[in-house]
């Protein structure tokens, strides 16, 4: 190799180290240093779908309802049936809601980042921030986003914030509850013990427990989003 | 030859009830979005299902109409073909205009527009709309300081800056493009293809939409206008339309293809629905074969009036591409489940129609007005057009 030529090729190491910084902006997940990871196991095994959850999340986050236009009935959590396309197949209920990515697409593709991480993992909305753009509910897979789509009178928990006309809402692991030490609302309020709710990086939680048994899996695991929300027997 | 450039009058009857029309539009564009941040969204045809309708489609569809018309001024400033001189003003006033309506309508779609300064304020280098954001402003103050130097004379930075212009108008585009390219969970936006054929689909629209403009301008403000500049321009556009339809095949036969892509792929091509009329009748038959047939055609190629009609095609068929585009992955429902049935309260796994409002087509018109009464009385105030268009090639 010639001098010359040498020269060069240091020159393009060099240039190309001063570009990988900037191209970690394109893909790396954010890791975060906490000592808290909140995450949730949902044991199908035990649900038959009753929808005590959805119905308790709806009042005690203040979703905004609209009985009377399907369409525009918004969602935090919500009870899907699921089957096999073969004859006969067990109907299976399966509760679902915001997963938590710890690589969310809706924070990605945020251009105001009212979509952010926190660091205990949950994926918060910043409703004051938020500019209505819905491009977050376009870019989630798991359509756990709903858009506010008129002023709302009248709320159901004084706790929470209320809805805001023209921002975008999801659930946010009952965040204010979280914060007071209490259980979000859908672990509280099923009788079945098919949720629970704790520390992932705690290996004495019950929720490490139970992924430790190598039998959760999470929807959708092949778009490596790193969804915090476990379901065994899936 | 010097080429004279002189406002337009804009004094005749016609002028003013075309300006009538035109305001009359606009304001009720106005008063519908008005009427969906008064009584609530829910009036638009949007639901959690379909959170993008119409007004994103006006909005890319703007965009794709503005870049294609700035490469054109280009031709002459960059590319040698000095014929084109006399379109390079027009061409890049329509540019910004476009990119104006296309940012009105992403603005007026947000549900918070009056939070309008925030992604400046807060940029997220990850999102694509902050990028976009940064390129469409950008976009607007290059045109802004191309157009000066063009007025002003300053030869030297015409050159430049058209290249600038042309690197801008393929960045705005792949930006556009990305928007839906770079989204994983909806088999029929995630697409590497989707930035170059936002790219050619907006060479293709951009063009088509000059010519119309161009012959309709000339037409009525009486200017002279030399048949071999639009054939010239007509030759260009047939090329774009063959590449877009290439795009358009690979990217679709790739999806058919593929077992995960298949499903929604067959829904929009052979689901015999709206989008499977417009794909094969807007955007096949009339978009490209058809406009293609014309200009190819030895009879014809040469017609104005044929020409301008191709173009007509062509402009409505980049629209039913951009329908294409962003309106059936969100009809067709997100696969959590592969394999599996799936059903809720919440529309999962089922197939939602998007039923388009009054007050959204209201609100695309009246952006489309807008557009129009600034380019008329930018035609008036400023000198964008040439006393006459003729081909130079007998004075060199
Ligand atoms: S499930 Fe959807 S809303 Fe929740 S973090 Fe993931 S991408 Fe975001
Ligand atoms: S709708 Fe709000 S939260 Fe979603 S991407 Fe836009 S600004 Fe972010």
């Amino acid at each position: 190799m010639k001098r010359r030529d040498f020269l060069k090729l240091g020159g393009i190491v060099a240039a190309a180290s001063a570009v990988t910084p900037a191209s970690s902006l394109l893909y790396a997940g954010k890791t975060t240093t906490s000592a808290i990871k909140y995450g949730l196991v949902i044991d199908l095994t035990k649900c038959d779908g009753c929808g005590e959850c959805a119905t308790a999340c709806r009042i005690a986050n203040n979703v905004a309802t609209s009985p009377d236009n399907e369409k525009i009935n918004n969602y935090w959590l919500r009870i899907a049936r699921v089957k096999s396309k073969f004859p006969n197949s067990h109907e299976q209920a399966i509760p679902l809601m915001c997963m938590h990515c710890d690589n969310a697409p809706c924070v990605h593709v945020c251009p105001v980042k009212a979509s952010f991480v926190r660091k205990d993992g949950i994926v918060m909305i910043d409703k004051h921030r938020c500019i209505g753009c819905r491009y977050c509910m376009i870019a989630c897979p798991y359509k756990a986003r709903s858009f506010v789509f008129k002023h709302n009178e009248g709320f159901s928990n004084p706790d929470v914030p209320k809805t805001m006309h023209g921002v975008v809402e999801k659930c946010d692991f009952c965040v204010t509850r979280i914060d007071s030490g209490r259980m979000p609302v859908c672990v509280e309020s099923c009788k079945k013990g098919v949720m629970s709710f704790g520390n992932l990086f705690d290996p004495e939680s019950q929720v490490s427990r139970l992924i430790s048994s190598g039998k959760v899996h999470r929807v959708r695991e092949d778009l490596h989003l790193g969804a915090k929300v476990y379901y065994l027997g899936l | 030859m010097k080429i004279y450039w002189t406002t337009i009058n804009g004094k005749s009857l016609g002028m003013y009830f075309l300006l009538g029309v035109l305001a009359i539009l606009a304001a009720a564009g106005l008063y519908a979005t008005y009427a969906m941040f008064s009584q609530g969204h829910y009036i638009t045809g949007m639901n959690n299902q379909i959170p993008w309708g119409l007004p994103i489609v006006v909005a890319i569809y703007c965009i794709g109409l503005s870049a294609g018309s700035l490469v054109l001024s280009a031709l002459s400033a960059v590319f040698g073909q000095k014929e084109f001189k006399p379109f390079a003003r027009i061409a890049v006033f329509v540019a910004a205009l476009f990119l104006v309506g296309s940012l009105l309508s992403i603005v007026l779609d947000w549900g918070r527009p009056d939070r309008v300064m925030l992604p400046f304020l807060y940029l997220n280098p990850r999102s694509i709309f902050s990028w976009n954001g940064f390129l469409y402003s950008s976009y607007i103050f290059i045109c802004i300081v191309y157009l000066w130097a063009m007025f002003t004379g300053r030869d030297g930075w015409i050159k430049p800056m058209g290249i600038l212009a042309v690197c801008w108008a393929v960045g705005v585009h792949s930006g556009t493009g990305a928007i839906f390219g770079f989204i994983n969970a909806r088999e029929l936006y995630h697409s590497p293809l989707a930035s170059p054929t936002f790219v050619v689909a907006a060479l293709s629209s951009g063009t088509a939409l000059m010519i119309l403009i161009i012959v309709s301008t000339f037409k009525a403000t009486g200017r002279f206008l030399d048949n071999r500049l639009i054939t010239g321009l007509a030759k260009l556009l047939g090329s774009f339309i063959m590449v877009v339809l290439y795009f358009v095949i690979v990217e679709y036969i790739v999806r058919l293809y593929t077992p995960s892509t298949c499903e929604p792929t067959r829904f929009v091509l052979f689901g015999g629905n709206l989008y499977t009329y417009i794909f094969w009748v807007g955007l096949i038959l009339l978009g490209s074969i058809v406009p293609a047939i014309i200009l190819f055609n030895p009879i014809t190629k040469n017609s104005i009036p044929w020409i301008s009609f191709a173009s007509l095609l062509v402009v409505i068929g980049v629209f039913c591409e951009r329908l294409i585009f962003v309106l059936p992955g969100q009809i067709f429902p997100l696969n959590l489940f592969p394999d599996m049935e799936m059903t809720s309260s919440f529309m999962d796994g089922q197939i939602t129609w998007y039923q388009v409002s009054l007050p959204e087509i209201a609100q695309g018109l009246g952006i489309l007005s807008i557009v129009a009464i600034l380019y008329i009385i930018g035609l008036k105030l400023f000198a964008l057009l040439p006393t006459e268009a003729r081909h130079l090639e007998h004075e060199l």
